[in-house]
């Protein structure tokens, strides 16, 4: 992804009330909306970025769920590994789609940071209420330094993606327990590991369960080898962006309640960095240790969103 | 005080030194022994930057040996309420009993030095009816402090902030005696009481957590910790004693080790309990047993499986208590027409169904593992075998 294309990733609010709101939302911190076309010169002499953005427009963007957890009894035990409402699977299936998403009261901040996090294009309608938590959320995404290179993601296997439903879970399920893949377009000798359902390794039927898959395949990278690991949480889910020069992970917390102490292993030797917490602004990060070729660290506290970045590795 | 002290030994065996050429348990292999486990045990990875020490506190200096004191007067069993100055004597009565001391003061002087910092681990999960009494906590804090400890080293501590609040101990403490927590409650959210360099790390259920670390209390600050667990029954661990309450409550991320009817506390318990330096530093057992629970343990959220054991025993080995606790527990509950502990039969069980648990003793959510206390025995951390265990009964 091109750095342009990265800084025009923070989401758009989708407003539909006159443009009479326009000091609250930018005293709340909004500096762009979406509105219908007709009212966009209102709003942008309101002092506002306004896109014009019709219900046509909007029916055409693809429906992003909304982020967070719920109680399953069938899936998930709700202290242990809660349900988890994401749609990373979703944005890395299709970087380029437009989304949109269509938010209960509480969410929208999480939304708007998953949106960044991934690096799509999406529009969010939200409850009233939340336009300042909304708000909050913007002001610290476009604050956030910005990579000096676009980072490609890190990658522990391939994915081949038939672009089916089933194939549509099992990816949420790697993505939820923070496997990180890339799709390509045939099984891949570049990964020591590649899933292509009705291969023999992973037939048709292994997708029934996607969580079950999942597992195969973690088991199969092993945990020691993986990229990425999350310690003192099942409702973090990370994106690694790196190359040569630094790296950069981003941590979606799902969980609706501030976490003390996160817990990430990065493979590779990488010098102390900083972490940037919503909520919180910047801070060091505790107990960074480098050994047996990976690197820890602990995010002091972590709101629904942080991002750590961490320069060249040695 | 009609004192009657004897000395029931429980086998003509000697007290056998065995533990040293205790073959490693079988990682990963199935156990051949009935009633145990039949899948291969999980694989469990400690990391510790801490070593062992020459004499590590657990089993301590009396491996096999476990002094019973036991009260008819201890507690009122219409109020539930224990007597103080009965405790108190049983307390003495106790600790002399199993060093060998004349006075108190001399024997926990055997344990504890001004300078430690000491650790009481309590357990509170049992709220309202069973947890670590009020009266035991006060007296080990009063004898500490006459060692010469003050009061600002020693912590009363538990995993949870909610449940020591709710148990509120500090009315009965003098004041400086510092209540820590780790967590504010059972959530999987606060890790900043955890030492990250300190920890086993398995993968059970697939979770993505895969570490339990150590309270930095443990690792950080004390020096000495003594164990104060109750006489409880437990749906994943057949009971939960000496073992579990040290091992449980100083971990995190623990309750994941039971999940879906299926329970890993097999060989968990005794691994947590012997990483270092928690092994070493758990000098001192004392299960309260005033009070009980025989069914829906660890809770007791009603007195419907609350009994009155009316003992409290003492020892360093926690092992061999925890053997001990295993038939009161199960015998409690034959007692009671519940099935034993030891039952695995799948028709008792129904997965996750805790309000048919609660209603029904004879209702398992998870196949309960009394093999942990046998496991831990393996690791070294003392003396399983019922014929090797010696208990000396004292009355008061």
């Amino acid at each position: 992804m091109s750095l342009l294309l990265w800084l025009a990733a923070l989401p758009c609010l989708v407003w539909t009330q006159g443009v009479d709101g326009a000091p609250s939302l930018k005293a709340a911190g909004i500096e762009r909306v979406c509105v219908p076309s007709d009212q966009a010169p209102a709003w942008r002499q309101a002092g506002l970025t306004a896109v014009p953005m019709g219900e046509a427009d909007l029916t055409l963007r693809e429906a992003a769920a909304a982020p967070g957890i719920r109680a399953r009894a069938d899936r998930a035990s709700a202290t242990r590994s809660p349900w988890i409402n994401a749609n990373g699977w979703r944005f890395l299936r299709a970087p380029a789609g437009l989304y949109l998403y269509d938010l209960p009261a509480g969410k929208a901040a999480l939304a708007a940071a998953e949106a960044y996090a991934y690096g799509v294009d999406a529009a969010l309608k939200i409850e009233p209420a939340d336009v300042e938590s909304l708000g909050r959320m913007l002001g610290f995404l476009a604050a956030l330094p910005s990579p000096a290179t676009a980072l490609p993601d890190v990658a522990d296997f391939a994915v081949v993606d038939d672009a089916s439903a089933t194939m549509g879970e099992v990816l949420n399920l790697f993505v939820r327990r923070n496997l990180l893949f890339r799709i390509v377009p045939a099984e891949s000798t570049q990964f020591r590991l590649s899933v292509r359902l009705g291969s023999p390794e992973y037939p048709q039927t292994a997708a029934a369960d996607p969580g079950a898959l999942a597992l195969k395949v973690r088991r199969a990278l092993g945990d020691e080898a993986r990229s990425l690991r999350i310690f003192g949480s099942e409702v973090v889910i990370a994106r690694l962006l790196a190359d040569g020069t630094h790296a950069r992970v981003h941590l979606l917390n799902y969980g609706g309640r501030d976490l003390e102490g996160v817990r990430v292993r990065i493979r590779g030797s990488y010098p102390a960095g900083v972490a940037s917490v919503a909520g919180q602004g910047q801070m060091a990060l505790d107990e960074h240790v480098v050994a047996d070729g990976a690197t820890e660290f602990t995010v002091p506290r972590l709101g629904a969103y942080g991002v750590v970045d961490l320069p060249a590795p040695k | 005080m009609d004192r009657r002290a004897f000395v029931r030994l429980l086998a003509a065996a000697p007290l056998a030194s065995s533990l040293k050429d205790t073959p490693a348990p079988p990682v990963g292999a199935a156990s051949p022994e009935p009633g145990l486990p039949p899948e291969p045990l999980p694989k469990l990875r400690i990391v510790s930057p801490y070593a062992g020490v020459a004499a590590p506190g657990m089993p301590g200096p009396w491996p096999g040996r476990v002094v019973a004191v036991k009260s008819d007067r201890c507690v009122d069993t219409v109020t539930s309420a224990a007597d103080d100055a009965v405790v108190r004597e049983m307390m003495a009565r106790g600790m002399c009993a199993l060093t060998g001391e004349k006075t108190p003061l001399a024997a926990w002087r055997r344990f504890i030095e001004p300078s430690d910092h000491v650790g009481i681990k309590v357990n509170c999960g049992g709220h309202p009816w069973c947890v670590s009494a009020y009266e035991i906590v006060a007296e080990i804090v009063r004898q500490t402090g006459a060692v010469g400890v003050p009061p600002t080293q020693v912590y009363v501590y538990e995993r949870f902030q909610n449940q020591l609040d709710e148990v509120n101990y500090a009315p009965r403490l003098p004041e400086g005696v510092q209540i820590v927590a780790a967590e504010t409650a059972n959530r999987h959210a606060d890790n900043r009481g955890y030492d990250p360099a300190t920890y086993v790390e398995a993968d059970l259920f697939g979770e993505e957590d895969t570490r339990s670390n150590m309270m930095r209390l443990c690792s950080q600050r004390l020096t000495k910790i003594i164990n104060v667990p109750n006489m409880k029954d437990h749906g994943a661990t057949g009971a939960t004693g000496c073992l579990k309450n040290i091992a449980y409550g100083s971990f995190s991320n623990v309750a994941r080790t039971h999940h879906h009817g299926k329970s890993h506390t097999y060989s968990f318990v005794g691994t947590l309990a012997s990483v270092e330096p928690l092994r070493s530093r758990t000098v001192l057992q004392i299960m309260d047993g005033l009070r009980g629970v025989w069914h829906g343990g660890p809770f007791a959220r009603t007195r419907r499986y609350v009994f009155y054991p009316k003992q409290i025993l003492f020892g360093t080995d926690p092992v061999a208590i925890d053997r001990l606790l295993l038939d009161i527990i199960d015998d409690k509950r034959k007692a009671e027409g519940a099935i034993s502990i030891y039952d695995r039969s799948p028709k008792y069980l129904k997965t996750d169904n805790g309000p048919a648990r609660d209603a029904d003793p004879n209702v398992n959510i998870i196949i309960r593992e009394p093999g942990h206390v046998e496991y831990a025995a393996r690791l070294g951390l003392g003396v399983a075998d019922k014929a090797k265990i010696k208990v000396e009964d004292v009355r008061v």
